[in-house]
């Protein structure tokens, strides 16, 4: 049974903040049922992200060294502890109803499923961890994951797929808690450079199998949201 | 009045941690409001109001993990007495009915086995192990179950729901299900259920479930009285009062699995283990249920390279700028050794043994809240000062928490230098995948027999923990002999002059 679907690819590089309160107020329109379930598909600016579970020693730098890098920091209400999002990373907000009986461990897995497929279908095989989180190649993260359930029925947040990503930023943080393990990208694993524009179209199709969901275009005004309406129109 | 208990967020979830209380006690909260937030594995999770009224009591504080079902706390009408409400609730409380022991997430181990278990010392074998027990007095459970159903959303018939980890434990030891009864929610039939049958049917429990039994038991049987151990959940004293922020929690030992709510007194603090500890946990526990550990134990004379040391030293940290230690010394000769005991320097790979002609050693580094293992890649091409360098490299950057990934990977062999903080002998646990791991005590000096006569002697005690599976006794033997030639009669002042 196939669900429609809003698909929201808000273009060029969206700020952090904006992002995230769109992200919000989607999920609260998500929740009193005026807007579909959704995807949103978009690319950040060099930010750190701290996660509810995120202590200082995840952290080698601090906030001030990581300000000087031109890279914002911003604590948010996810799961999960630091990240890392900026250029050459595709970043994906699924705004979905999960019900009144949520399989929060289900939802994730269902994530790792579809970036574990659209990776496959460009030849680079990936796997989960059986301890962690996330979608790995050995013991390199190549996706991370953290979700916010809301009212115990929509999701905020997401998941992040290194295509290109600048790998020295992680650098900074030890990503998510895990000081053993690494961080890669589909471009150092395939040992070309792996677009987000060539990744997107693999993701909202993998995503759309795996949620058994039939996308359309969001409304303009939707994805403008997150572009910073004002700036849009004029 | 409304019991607000620990969501269910999905079949394989089994427990979930408080994270924020978004209201306090005594505020008014209306029916879908959100009330706290819980973290299980990546999810955080907002979880709203069950009915309208007032908080009237937090039974569980932020920061604690407990099963699902658990209460975690009441709304009420606001006219109730607090203490009304508690003392009803007490029964419930006491049984935490789905605590199976695996969960998604991290491999959790116990924390007072392990916490010893890098030095190694076995805490298990110290504590007596406990006869097993069903989990919780059935009627107990049964009632606690049933309430807990009754509060969860209805999703069918309970009792039909079956996790992967209970049907496989069912399949593993033909255990039938149509028998068992149900103690989780509605009357599921949950991981303790199926192992209360397997003790009781007499079947052997599997090695997993043997091996944690015993160390599981100690932290509960060091935290209680032996009389409130065991006393049954009904007559437990309301732990979980306002003052002590503790998780509700069973109090029978063979209950006290890894994930079941911590029960703490009040001159007790409860530390979540962190990541670092909980890797550690998994690591040190698998390998003592992988490898059949065996021990042995030489001592070695240590004065020339005590003298030597003391004669170079100085000169040394001025050319090298760090501390020359006695860890390459020991490394360069267990290198040696390693080549020409290949063995030693092996693999258990399923049925194959995996050979190799370097080696790759792990260093054991203490740093904070835990230890690590970087390791000293074809460290047997290096000499005494290359060894040296590349040791301080590694220590200096574990403990700076710079190491990359594929630094803590790949070792062959294992050394860990509990002397440093002056143990005399160590009983270490094996570095999996590794076949063996040598222990480097402390160096005293001692008086000897020489030539017939007492002569004061720098001495230490040099052991290791081998497989048995891999390694019999005679070479375990002729292996640390050799290390021990090495450390007597190496010529290294070669070594110092080609740094």
């Amino acid at each position: 049974m196939t669900r429609p679907g809003w698909l929201l690819e808000p273009s060029g590089v969206i700020e952090y903040h904006r992002a995230n309160e769109a992200m919000h107020e989607l999920a609260d329109r998500r929740l009193e049922d005026d807007v579909p379930d959704s995807l949103v598909l978009l690319e950040h600016p060099p930010v750190f992200t701290a996660g509810r579970t995120s202590k200082p020693d995840h952290a080698v730098w601090d906030e001030d060294r990581f300000r000087a890098t031109g890279a914002e920091v911003r604590h948010i209400d996810r799961g999960g502890s630091f990240t890392f999002h900026g250029p050459g990373q595709l970043v994906g907000y699924p705004i979905v109803d999960l019900g009144s009986r949520p399989d929060a461990i289900g939802y994730i897995r269902n994530l790792e499923e579809v970036v574990i497929r659209a990776a496959a279908d460009l030849g680079i095989p990936l796997h989960r961890s059986p301890v962690q989180t996330g979608v790995w190649s050995g013991d390199r993260k190549v996706c991370a994951i953290g979700v916010r359930i809301k009212r115990m029925r929509v999701t905020l947040h997401g998941f992040a797929i290194n295509c290109t990503t600048d790998l020295s930023w992680f650098d900074a943080i030890v990503p998510c808690g895990l000081a053993s393990t690494g961080v890669t990208s589909l471009s150092a694993l395939s040992g070309r450079a792996v677009t987000i524009r060539e990744l997107s179209p693999l993701v909202r199709a993998r995503f759309s199998e795996v949620f058994a969901m039939a996308f359309v275009s969001a409304p303009a005004t939707e994805t403008a949201r997150f572009v910073g309406a004002v700036a849009n129109v004029s | 009045m409304a019991n607000v208990v620990m969501p269910q967020l999905g079949e394989t979830v089994l427990e979930g941690t408080v994270v924020r209380w978004l209201k306090q006690e005594g505020e008014r909260i209306t029916l879908d409001e959100p009330l706290f937030e819980i973290s299980t594995d990546k999810v955080d999770t907002e979880v709203p109001s069950p009915a309208e009224g007032v908080l009237e009591r937090i039974l569980v504080a932020e920061g604690q993990t407990v099963p699902v079902g658990t209460e975690l706390a009441i709304v009420g009408t606001g006219e109730s007495a607090a203490g009304e409400a508690l003392s009803e609730e007490v029964p419930r409380m006491a049984a935490p009915a789905e605590s199976a022991t695996e969960v998604p997430a991290i491999p959790a181990a116990p924390a007072a086995p392990v916490a010893s278990a890098p030095l190694g010392t076995s805490a298990a074998a110290e504590v007596p192990t406990p006869p097993p027990a069903p989990a919780v007095p059935e009627s107990v459970s049964d009632d606690a179950g049933t309430e807990a159903g009754e509060r969860l959303p209805d999703r069918g018939p309970r009792s039909a729901i079956l996790s992967p980890v209970v049907r496989r434990l069912a399949r593993e030891h033909d255990v039938d299900l149509a028998r068992v009864r149900g103690t989780g929610p509605g009357g599921r039939i949950t991981r303790h259920d199926v192992e209360g049958a397997i003790v009781v049917g007499n079947v052997p429990p599997d090695g997993e479930s043997a091996a944690l039994s015993a160390p599981e038991a100690a932290p509960a049987i060091a935290a209680e009285p032996p009389p409130v151990a065991q006393a049954p959940p009904s007559a437990v004293t309301p732990v979980a009062s306002v003052s002590t922020p503790a998780a509700p929690s069973s109090n029978e030992p063979a209950v006290t699995r890894p994930e079941a709510p911590v029960v703490a007194n009040e001159d007790e603090e409860v530390q979540p283990l962190s990541h670092l500890r909980r890797a550690i946990a998994g690591h040190m526990l698998q390998s003592t249920q992988t490898a059949a550990r065996a021990w042995t134990l030489v001592e070695v004379d240590m004065e020339r390279i005590v003298r030597l040391r003391e004669r170079v030293k100085e000169a040394f940290a001025a050319r090298e700028g760090f501390k020359l230690t006695y860890m390459p010394f020991v490394t360069r000769a267990t290198n040696e050794a390693l080549l020409e005991f290949p063995m030693v320097n092996a693999e258990l790979r399923g049925q194959d043994l995996i050979l190799r002609r370097h080696v790759h050693m792990g260093i054991a580094v203490s740093i904070d809240g835990g230890l690590i293992v970087p390791v000293v890649r074809n460290g047997d091409e290096m000499n005494l000062v290359g060894l040296a360098r590349a040791i301080d490299d590694l220590a200096t950057r574990a403990r700076g928490k710079q190491l990359q990934p594929d630094e803590v990977h790949g070792s062959t062999f294992s050394i860990t230098n509990p002397g440093a903080y002056g143990s005399l002998s160590s009983l270490p646990i094996i570095n999996q995948p590794n076949s063996a791991i040598l222990s480097f005590d402390a160096i005293e000096k001692r008086p000897v027999v020489v030539d017939d006569a007492i002569a004061i002697r720098h001495r230490v005690y040099l052991s290791m923990s081998w497989d048995h599976r891999v390694i019999d006794g005679a070479m375990a033997t002729l292996f640390l002999t050799r290390v021990k030639e090495h450390l007597e009669t190496w010529d290294w002042d070669e070594d110092l002059d080609h740094g």
